[in-house]
């Protein structure tokens, strides 16, 4: 390699050395930070702590948790929050990085919009409706708590209950769901909340084809269809007799 | 210039860097179709150790070690140089984050071709230029008809041996830089 070649690689190494400190966020930075952060793009350490990564610790100097979601860093009220419930003071780790991410470049490996309710403290976790509105449709507009009998903490949708599976609801069986599911319990069901069934008329109809054991329903009923009977304590699609021999 | 040395030596190269192009496009492909981009962001560690790896063949040629067969040395190299170049592209993954990488990124890509010019063509073809001479020259041509009729063969040769000439320095560019990007990632990133 000639004299001439190597001085010209390294004046342009050196250069570009130069470059790396004098603009470090577009020499090695990730993408660019989120809008908020933009004024410490050239101060890498404000937020990293070398060989550390991105610190949690270094965050909590600017962002009080007890603040965070009601007051801006300046210690002004948020105009227009992100979100309708200020939960960061109800986590049970204050880890930053576990859902924040500021590099563009680093956002690109991350679900956007995912946040993990197990970093919720227990009680908050289970207070869907804090921060979450239930949807404006006709079942949702009945059900007032217990989401997580039907949809998991992971994905709203798919919804892991299907009513079907368990009783349909046919025409004759269009009922609102406080008249079955009462204390806003869904894991438990009556049939006696209409004034088509009642516990009397129920046992007289099952005692006369010698079922004795009628106290839950869907085990054989899936429907309103009155011929739709399966299983039950017989299995044969009749309840056991008393007498059956 | 005569068809046989495009057909038969830069048609070649012209494949074997295109397929790295290809395979660089398709492993980005795949690996955003089965959701797998993360793997991505890792494929820069084997693909860094493998070219390190490659540089066995540079200490043999300058004696640096002795021991190993030149010969089996050199396809190491060309193989572990081009499918770890081949994972550094898809870690690059056609992202733009920072200049120093990309800089570290096309360092490396000259550095391929320089290799591939130095090693797959620059032989054969100064071999295949000096055949073609002889040829002529046993058909009766004189000296300037001779270098006539090799006058494009002969200017291909000429730049292919430019080319060889950038091998080493573009190398030294690459490895300062993607040491450098190397050493901005362990001290930004937690790795612990």
């Amino acid at each position: 390699m000639s004299r001439i070649l190597k001085f010209l690689l390294a004046a342009n190494l050196i250069v570009l050395a130069v470059l790396v400190f004098v603009y470090p966020h577009l020499m090695v930075g990730p993408g660019k930070l989120i809008p908020g952060h933009k004024q410490l793009e050239s101060d890498c350490f404000a937020c990293h702590a070398p060989l550390l990564g991105a610190d949690s610790g270094r965050c909590l100097t600017c962002h009080k948790p007890e603040e965070i979601g009601r007051l801006t860093t300046a210690g002004l009220p948020i105009a227009k929050p992100l979100t309708a419930v200020a939960f960061h003071q109800k986590l049970i780790t204050q880890e930053c990085v576990a859902c924040h991410s500021d590099h563009a470049g680093v956002r690109r490996f991350r679900q956007q919009g995912h946040f993990n309710h197990a970093l919720l403290e227990p009680a908050m976790r289970e207070a869907c409706q804090s921060c979450h509105k239930a949807p404006n449709d006709a079942l949702h507009q009945q059900i007032t708590d217990n989401c997580s009998q039907c949809h998991s903490q992971e994905k709203w949708t798919p919804a892991t209950f299907d009513h079907d599976q368990h009783f349909k609801l046919d025409r004759d069986h269009n009922a609102r769901c406080v008249t079955c599911h009462t204390g806003n319990d869904y894991s438990r069901y009556t049939c006696y909340g209409c004034h088509e069934h009642t516990l009397a008329n129920i046992r007289r109809e099952h005692i006369e084809e010698g079922i004795r054991k009628f106290d839950n329903c869907v085990e054989c009923h899936r429907s309103g269809n009155k011929h739709d009977i399966r299983g039950g304590e017989g299995g044969d699609g009749r309840g056991k007799k008393e007498h059956d021999d | 210039m005569s068809t046989s040395l495009w057909r038969q030596h830069i048609l070649p190269f012209t494949f074997l860097l295109g397929m790295l192009a290809v395979a660089a496009l398709a492993g980005d492909f795949v690996l955003h179709r089965l959701n797998l981009v993360w793997v991505g962001r890792y494929l820069g560690i084997p693909g860094t150790l493998l070219i390190i790896g490659s540089l066995i063949y540079s200490l043999r040629k300058r004696k640096l070690i002795t021991s190993g067969s030149p010969r089996s040395l050199l396809t190491f190299h060309e193989f572990t140089a081009w499918l770890g170049s081949l994972m550094v592209l898809i870690h690059s993954g056609i992202h733009f984050n920072a200049i120093l990488p990309w800089l570290a990124t096309i360092a490396m890509g000259v550095n391929v071709i320089s290799g591939l010019v130095g090693k797959l063509l620059l032989d054969r073809s100064r071999r295949h230029v000096q055949g073609e001479r002889e040829r002529y020259q046993l058909r009766g041509l004189s000296r300037p008809e001779v270098e006539q009729a090799v006058f494009w063969d002969a200017v291909s040769l000429d730049a292919m041996t430019q080319w060889r000439k950038v091998h080493i320095p573009i190398f030294i560019a690459f490895a300062v830089l993607a040491m450098g990007h190397i050493v901005s990632v362990f001290l930004f990133w937690g790795w612990v």
